[in-house]
């Protein structure tokens, strides 16, 4: 596990607001190579924000974010794309009235070359998706649409994939398939970073993971430490 | 039987042209998230444009053809920034209103030079040979003009075209995703501001191409029908719904050939009331238009 430590993503110091609410506080937190991390924490702790953040969406007012040694704290979002940062969205963020295969095709937008070759793989991972190529996207089931999503994100050749509390909305045998997967993606050598409010499957499958409330990183450690830590099992896995 | 086909081949006609600008009107709505009410008021002006161009290079209609489109596409690009600074002060929360209020203003600017400094103000003629007013095919006293023809043939294939690129190609991929979830098309990494300027782009491109058929197809302008042909795409986009690319389509091609059959069966000028009394009664029966809003 993880034995490798190139560091990937690195975020400093992290601050960003919106108007007068502090939605950051401060926050650090490294992906590397190999890994799986988990952010835990409560609606509104800040997780969806720092993903977003990485991604450009949220000016940051303050800190840096360091992919692959490169500050791309202040680029645009289709830069940091394109360089390798994919997201599968909250509520998975499918265009519901276009096609599976015109979603699949729209997650290649800067990776036209590998297109080909990565929508190979996409269906040897989600054969469903082969079968469902002409359905919208609006008709496929919660899971199948959660599938979709990832499978758009992999088109672009991404080194860091991250999930937006990817369990939200599915059934219990779905939520264990899809941290199946997110393992087996790993393993093929993604790095992975997700939020997640499941805090018990997540830590189950992750490396490492980053505790997080009201803006503020307030624990970090490897997915058994936090397992076992009281704080975490009282707050976050029912005692 | 003859008059019947003779006002379906100009409704077609016409129809084409109204489905062009209203398709045109609805993807800078969708991508962009303008309401460009003066849209078709640029097309006019572009008309004058050809008008002019062809009057100084004495018919010379290549150079007339390209002045107009390219005049489409640089008026369309110039006023972007405008609406592109109220939105980014709006950030997030865009409000669309505002840019109609914006586009309505540049409307009533373009009318007003075309009225007051234009040719004097007086409408525009095209000269006979540009205009094709020579009958092409006759059926007794009916006539089909070469223009029409001409205008049915490049609207048919330009509304193909622009619908090959919406549906089939990258780009109108990336528009309607834009169209459709703004924000997940921007985290999946679609360059969102770059997409808007290029719908104005593209928009102004057929803008170019809409003057030219419709100074084909009426042989000549004037300052009030800009205004008359933004009320009629604004019709037709929230007939079928606005934002709805597919429902314009129909909208438009519909009102074409009411419209042409009206004038074929009905006194003279009752086309223009016809066309929004229809329009009243489906909205008020149907308040997302026919096919639905997607805005």
């Amino acid at each position: 596990m993880a034995q490798n430590k190139v560091n990937l993503l690195k975020i400093e110091d992290l601050s960003v607001s919106y108007g007068y609410v502090k939605a950051l506080k401060q926050a650090s937190l490294e992906v590397n190579e190999g890994e799986i991390v988990v952010l835990i924490g409560a609606n509104g702790a800040g997780k969806s924000t720092l993903l977003a953040t990485v991604l450009g969406v949220h000016r940051a007012d303050s800190g840096t974010i360091l992919f692959m040694g490169d500050d791309i704290t202040l680029r645009p979002t289709e830069t940091i794309v394109a360089s390798g940062i994919s997201i599968v969205p909250e509520e998975r963020g499918i265009f519901p009235s276009m096609t599976v295969w015109e979603n699949l095709q729209l997650g290649a937008f800067h990776n036209t070359r590998d297109a080909i070759k990565n929508l190979k793989r996409v269906l040897e991972w989600f054969p469903i998706l082969a079968e469902r190529r002409d359905q919208v996207g609006g008709l496929l089931s919660g899971g199948e649409q959660q599938m979709l999503s990832l499978g758009r994100a992999l088109m672009s050749s991404p080194k860091l994939l991250m999930l937006d509390e990817p369990s939200l909305g599915l059934s219990p045998v779905i939520v264990t398939e899809l941290f199946n997967i997110i393992v087996d993606l790993n393993k093929e050598g993604y790095a992975i970073l997700l939020s997640e409010q499941n805090a018990r499957k997540a830590l189950e499958c992750a490396h490492r993971g980053y505790v997080m409330e009201t803006g503020e990183v307030i624990l970090q450690g490897s997915a058994q430490k936090l397992l076992r830590d009281q704080r975490v099992r009282q707050a976050y896995l029912g005692g | 039987m003859n008059l019947f086909l003779a006002q379906l081949i100009s409704g077609l006609a016409l129809g084409s042209i109204y489905v062009l600008l209203a398709t045109g009107f609805n993807l800078m709505l969708l991508v962009a998230r303008i309401i460009q009410f003066a849209y078709p008021h640029f097309v006019v002006l572009s008309m004058y444009v050809c008008w002019y161009v062809l009057r100084v290079t004495n018919d010379n209609i290549v150079l007339a053809i390209l002045a107009a489109i390219l005049f489409a596409v640089f008026l369309n690009i110039v006023t972007q920034p405008i609406f592109r600074h109220l939105m980014r002060r709006r950030e997030e929360e865009t409000d669309i209103n505002i840019t109609f209020i914006v586009a309505l203003g540049m409307s009533m600017i373009v009318t007003d030079v075309m009225s007051h400094e234009l040719n004097e103000g007086f409408a525009i003629a095209f000269p006979e040979a540009w205009a094709g007013r020579e009958a092409f095919i006759r059926f007794g006293l009916v006539t089909i003009s070469m223009g029409e023809i001409f205008t049915l043939v490049v609207g048919i294939i330009a509304v193909i075209g622009f619908f090959y690129l919406l549906y089939r190609m990258k780009l109108g991929r990336s528009f309607r995703a834009i169209a459709e979830e703004p924000y997940v098309a921007r985290l999946v990494g679609i360059p969102v501001t770059r997409m808007g300027i290029y719908s104005y782009a593209i928009a102004g491109l057929l803008g170019g191409i809409i003057a030219v058929l419709l100074s084909l197809l009426l042989g000549s302008a004037s300052a009030g029908l800009g205004e008359m042909v933004a009320l009629k795409v604004l019709a037709v986009a929230i007939v079928a719904g606005l934002g709805n690319l597919l429902g314009g389509l129909v909208c438009g091609l519909f009102l074409g050939i009411a419209e042409a059959m009206v004038m074929g069966y009905f006194p003279g000028s009752w086309s223009n009331a016809i066309a929004f009394v229809l329009m009243l009664v489906i909205v008020l029966a149907k308040p997302h238009g026919l096919f639905g809003t997607r805005v």
